[in-house]
């Protein structure tokens, strides 16, 4: 196994700043983090640590000011628009606070989603999608547009799209934070069972403690810094 | 790339029905821009079409054979010999021509002197085979007293009424017309007025007067030549195209310096410049009245665009590129307007449906007499169908669908995708 094969995602001396009056904002200084392939990682911190800034930056959502960034062994920073699209459509999923499914597709045609941007033919599209709806319990619903759906099953419907595509990577940026404790739980069952069963990597940016009390790994991040890094347990794969 | 095509179409299908409002709105800015374009377009062909046909009737014709120099001088020393002129008839009757003709009408068109007791007067003499003339012009249609010419008469004249009025004459009165003959000669004929017209056309109605081609023929001593050969052709569109043919045919000719084959275009400036006039004018109708629903849609699209703002950033988080994001806009404010488009357009050609057979009276606003630049304008306007025209129409309707759509197709662009996330709408 390469070093490549083994980390999903690693950071050197990562920095992102926010031009601003009267003084620049560092949200990210200088981080250095290597995250396993496979890993179930929580990145907690008050508001305003960076953890959000973080993720976007890992997710190539945002540029980082300084450092570099790797994901599935390339680096982020030397890539262009394109390169970047194409990064997040094949090796990163998305699960957002907000859900964030679009309003004008059912839970299905937003599942299939990265899929059909990848252009993968409709049998196996149809398949896995069908596969993970069966898997997360969310049969019979996928018909049903966003706004037909609870928060809970929004949330779930985000998950499937998130590792439907078989990513190096998910980052979910406080994913339970809409949702009840029950609901929570439920979701994070599933995640784990994804993470444990798929081998997805999952990278949490949270405020939640049932989060960080499952997360094998977790670092504490304050003034956009690394404040603390405890490994608790092995991670699922490699 | 097909496929993320094809989902683009299918999220601008959606979007568009799920704004509904937002949707009928500007739908139904585009569906009146397309019916007014559909309803005008035809009409304003149609006008153009009845000043063309009332022109080339009046003498020209759609395509005209005449000597190089003619145009210019209208004098009769440049005309067309016999033998030119034979060759030309053979070319107009050849299968390739034949059944794009209606008519060919020779005739001897000189200027002179019109003169009676009361005076004399300038005259444009138009001699013409009366019975090809009766069916080419428009003028026997215009009789107001006595008849047309007929093919026995001889010392015969068919005069104008301004003509009449200046010369103090009447049906039976003699006149005498002067003008250079062949050789070059000062020559006078004494004709007898057979009957009046009235165009409405001052110039026309006050100068033009038609004899028999073969008084003229005797009297000027043109014999078999002509100055003008006025061609009718079957359809106005075709004329370019007969034009070509014809000059292909008589390439040797026209080489020689015998004739010249021109279309009403070349031979009437005036007119052409007209109807070119006239449709810049209805062009810029047009663009304005776009400009004006561009500007609406534009406004609408960007408002969409920032109502959607975190649509557009997760489109990017899944994997769009910012151009294609742009590119979902597009195809939204493209998608939109092909469609309002085509109801506009099919509306357009609806409402003109009704007057293609019977026309569009606008008697109301101009009596029958009003004319301009040597042409009668009728007052009933037949509306002329075009398949061109709606190909144009549906692709202007596109353009402008596209042109609006790519600012806020820009901005779409620009989103700041870790930023759109927050955004609350």
């Amino acid at each position: 196994m390469t070093d490549n094969d083994r980390v999903a995602v690693r950071t050197e001396g990562v920095w992102k700043t926010f031009k601003q009056e009267p003084e620049d904002v560092h949200a990210v200084s200088g981080v250095s983090l290597a995250i396993d392939a496979g890993a179930f990682v929580a990145m907690a911190g008050p508001s305003g640590s960076g953890k959000t800034t973080l993720l976007n930056l890992m997710g190539g959502l945002t540029r980082a000011t300084k450092g570099e960034l790797w994901v599935a062994g390339r680096e982020l920073s030397a890539m262009s628009n394109r390169e970047l699209a194409r990064m997040r459509l094949e090796h990163i999923g998305f699960v957002f606070q907000a859900y964030n499914l679009l309003p004008v597709l059912t839970a299905f045609e937003n599942a299939e989603f990265p899929l059909l941007l990848q252009g993968m033919d409709d049998d196996e599209r149809r398949q896995r999608v069908h596969a993970l709806f069966k898997r997360t319990g969310l049969e019979g619903l996928a018909d049903r547009r966003p706004g037909k759906l609870s928060g809970g099953q929004q949330q779930r419907v985000a998950v499937v799209r998130a590792v439907v595509g078989e990513p190096a990577l998910v980052l979910a940026d406080e994913p339970t934070a809409n949702l009840d404790s029950h609901t929570s739980d439920t979701l994070l069952d599933m995640m784990e069972e994804l993470n444990r069963e798929l081998g997805t990597t999952f990278v949490f940016a949270t405020h939640d403690p049932r989060v960080m009390e499952r997360a094998r790994r977790l670092v504490r991040l304050v003034d956009g810094a690394v404040a603390s890094d405890e490994h608790r347990a092995p991670t699922a794969v490699g | 790339m097909t496929t993320r095509v094809a989902v683009m179409v299918r999220l601008a299908l959606r979007n568009l029905r799920r704004q509904a409002r937002r949707t009928t709105l500007t739908a139904t800015a585009m569906i009146i821009g397309g019916t007014l374009l559909m309803f005008s377009l035809p009409i304003a062909d149609g006008t153009h079409e009845d000043w063309i046909e009332s022109a080339v009737r009046m003498g020209t014709g759609h395509i005209v054979i005449q000597a190089p120099g003619y145009l210019a001088s209208r004098k009769i020393d440049d005309r067309v010999p016999a033998g030119a002129r034979r060759v030309a008839a053979e070319a107009l009757a050849s299968p390739q021509l034949a059944d794009e003709i209606l008519d060919v009408v020779p005739m001897v068109s000189v200027g002179g002197l019109a003169s009676s007791p009361a005076g004399a007067r300038p005259a444009q003499i138009m001699a013409v085979d009366p019975l090809a003339e009766a069916r080419f012009s428009i003028l026997d249609d215009r009789l107001v007293d006595g008849r047309y010419l007929e093919p026995d008469d001889r010392l015969a004249a068919y005069i104008g009424e301004g003509l009449r009025e200046a010369l103090d004459v009447r049906v039976g009165s003699r006149m005498v017309l002067t003008t250079q003959d062949a050789a070059g000669e000062i020559a006078g004929q004494l004709v007898r007025v057979v009957g009046v017209y009235r165009t409405g056309i001052p110039e026309i109605d006050q100068a033009v007067l038609h004899v028999p081609l073969a008084t003229a023929a005797a009297w000027l001593g043109t014999n078999d030549d002509v100055t003008t050969l006025a061609v009718l052709v079957r359809s106005s569109r075709r004329v370019p195209a007969v034009q070509r043919v014809l000059r292909r045919s008589l390439e040797p000719i026209i080489a020689a310096g015998d004739l010249d084959v021109l279309t009403w275009r070349e031979a009437s400036p005036e007119l052409d410049a007209a109807v070119k006039i006239d449709d810049f004018g209805n062009y810029l109708f047009q663009g304005i009245l776009f400009a004006i629903i561009g500007l609406g849609i534009v406004n609408t699209i960007l408002m969409s665009v920032m109502y959607r703002y975190r649509e557009f950033g997760l489109l990017q988080a899944l994997g769009f590129t910012p151009q294609q994001t742009g590119g979902l806009v597009v195809v939204e404010g493209v998608v939109l307007t092909a469609l309002a488009g085509l109801v506009g357009i099919g509306l357009g050609l609806f409402l003109t449906w009704f007057f293609f057979r019977n026309g569009l009276d606008f008697s109301f606003a101009w009596n029958e007499e009003w004319s301009f630049s040597g042409v009668v304008m009728e007052p009933v306007v037949v509306p002329v169908f075009r398949t061109a025209r709606v190909i144009q129409g549906l692709v202007f309707i596109l353009l402008v669908g596209a042109i609006a759509s790519l600012y806020p197709a820009y901005r779409a662009t620009r989103i700041d995708v870790a930023e759109s996330m927050k955004f609350e709408r």
